[in-house]
């Protein structure tokens, strides 16, 4: 078992996971876009990338469109070596 | 979807992963959009420059094209206010705008100087030429092989411009925006309504 790496506790998880591989791919998205793709509860959703945010793995930016606020994610570095190392894990797992 | 931590295997972890970024493609309407504006324009200005020639109506028939000037305006006010509405900001939508952009300064830059030089008979088949590397990376970045096979075509049809006499090369410009702009714009807007 020591040939595998732990799985990072911050990135394993349903919801954190889904929103982690729509930011990997985006350069930033709405909350209420990854909210639609997730099928999360804003709720939950809202828990879910504080915990991502307080981990460093992303930013998260408030902005009006129109008279509506708006909240935008994006990944940063940190969360992309640690989204990387995490695919790497999952390989080592399935080798 | 739950939060469950920590009960996920790898393999439901890799789907998670693919599901995501399957999910997030590049706005394909918009992109359509484009293709199908300039294609129906640039047929609609060749076509007509073509005619005028042809006919000998107006003594400078290539005053047409200055039809492609409010055109810019209108693709660049459009894309302006889809951006305004779009909720993801994919890599693929910023390099498809970038290299569209890219395409507008030096075709302006070659225009200006093919008319200081008064080489205007060769303007369409080098447009042409900058026309078909546009689509084709376009293609590329979106992964839509008609657009891949359409800047392909417009390659084809710039060298016909270019090789060809006064009377066929004029026709060479709605050829290959037919087969470059408007059968791959017309297929990604399909596949674009298909994905929802």
């Amino acid at each position: 078992m020591a040939k595998y790496k732990d799985l990072d506790p911050v990135m394993h998880s349903q919801l954190r996971l889904a929103v982690m591989s729509i930011l990997m791919n985006t350069e930033m998205a709405e909350f209420t876009y990854i909210k639609e793709q997730t099928d999360a509860t804003a709720g939950n959703l809202s828990v879910q990338i504080s915990k991502l945010k307080e981990a460093g793995y992303l930013t998260v930016h408030k902005r009006f469109k129109g008279n509506y606020p708006q909240t935008l994610c994006k990944v940063t570095p940190l969360g992309r070596k640690k989204f990387e190392e995490y695919v790497d894990s999952l390989r080592d797992y399935i080798k | 979807m739950e939060t469950n931590e920590n009960k996920m295997s790898s393999t439901e972890s890799l789907k998670i992963i693919s599901d995501m970024i399957n999910r997030t493609k590049m706005n394909i309407k918009e992109s359509a959009f484009h293709l199908l504006f300039w294609g129906w324009l640039i047929t609609a200005i060749s076509l007509a420059e073509y005619f005028l020639t042809i006919f000998s109506v107006l003594e400078e028939p290539w005053i047409v094209w200055l039809l492609t000037i409010p055109g810019v305006f209108v693709s660049l006010i459009y894309g302006f206010v889809a951006g305004k509405k779009q909720q993801v900001y994919t890599y693929a939508d910023r390099l498809f705008m970038w290299i569209w952009l890219s395409f507008l300064v030096s075709t302006t830059i070659l225009v200006v100087y093919i008319g200081s030089v008064n080489l205007m008979h060769l303007v369409g088949p080098f447009i042409l030429l900058m026309a078909a590397f546009a689509v084709f990376i376009s293609g590329i970045v979106i992964k839509f092989k008609p657009l891949i096979a359409g800047g392909i075509s417009i390659w084809i049809f710039s060298l016909i411009g270019f090789f060809t006499g006064p009377a066929i090369s004029p026709l060479a410009i709605p050829a290959a925006v037919i087969t470059g702009y408007l059968v791959p714009g017309y297929m990604l807007k399909k596949t674009g309504t298909e994905n929802g």
